[in-house]
């Protein structure tokens, strides 16, 4: 396992990059509409219709599926950089295959959301 | 205080000559001077992985039904959400302008003939594109794009 995941580091960084530059981007203005303003009642919740509308647009699911998944890769990738740090280099395969295997399948699961809408 | 390290941290793929002393932690880490901000970027991944499957039950609500949809919305609003989504919200930010800084000092001096721009309109650029994507998610969230 070991080696598999060196082998497919450059993937799991390409994937942690965008989690940290386009997850980003994305997350601040759903967090903050989505998370905060709209369950304060500082802004009207968007309809069903409306939201099955824009999401179901080709965009809309781009978009939503990169807000979804990406993020789960950086955050994972942190967790396990972190576990390093703290001196958990030793159990580091089984704690990166555990949390690339949450990713992976928050990402899957992600790409089946979005093609339901 | 400082503590030991890994022993294998740092460590040659070849065995040299080269006596080394053993590898110890910093004796700032992992909450002091400029190794605070280090762990707290780290560990923004906890709130990331947990907010992208938020992120996931709220859409698949929403490819479920108006039922669910209208579910989804209300557990939103339990206190606890709305807390756990302002402290994300604050560490987005967090990332945000912490990585865009980084950025530019990661870029390398030339990719074949071409030079990145400066440092500066690095970071403008980055900075135009955050709050660009973040005001129209903003305003498709709140009904301002049909």
């Amino acid at each position: 396992m070991k080696q598999f995941l060196l082998k497919v580091e450059p993937v799991i960084w390409l994937l942690f990059g965008q989690g940290i530059m386009i997850g980003t981007m994305l997350l601040t203005g759903w967090v903050l509409v989505m998370g905060v303003l709209a369950p304060l009642g500082v802004v009207d919740s968007l309809s069903y219709e409306h939201a099955h509308g824009l999401a179901s647009s080709l965009i809309g699911r781009v978009v939503l599926a990169a807000l979804i998944a990406l993020p789960l890769w950086k955050g994972a990738h942190h967790i396990r950089s972190l576990s390093i740090d703290f001196g958990g280099a030793d159990r580091d395969t089984e704690l990166a295959t555990f949390l690339y295997g949450i990713a992976a399948v928050g990402s899957l699961l992600a790409i089946v959301a979005v093609v339901r809408l | 205080m400082a503590r030991p390290a890994h022993p294998q941290a740092m460590q040659p793929v070849k065995p040299g000559r080269t006596r080394t002393a053993p590898p110890t932690m910093p004796p700032q880490f992992p909450m002091t001077g400029r190794y605070r901000a280090y762990t707290l970027f780290d560990a923004t991944g906890f709130l990331y992985l947990f907010v992208g499957f938020v992120a996931l039950r709220v859409v698949w609500a929403l490819g479920t039904g108006s039922a669910a949809w209208a579910s989804i919305q209300q557990q939103l609003a339990n206190p606890l959400y709305i807390g756990f989504h302002v402290i994300t919200l604050a560490a987005v930010c967090f990332v945000a302008v912490r990585f865009f800084g980084l950025f530019p000092k990661a870029q390398p001096p030339r990719i074949g003939p071409a030079k990145p721009p400066p440092g500066p309109v690095i970071v403008g650029m980055l900075y135009a594109a955050w709050i660009g994507i973040t005001v129209l998610m903003s305003a498709a969230l709140m009904g301002g794009i049909s």
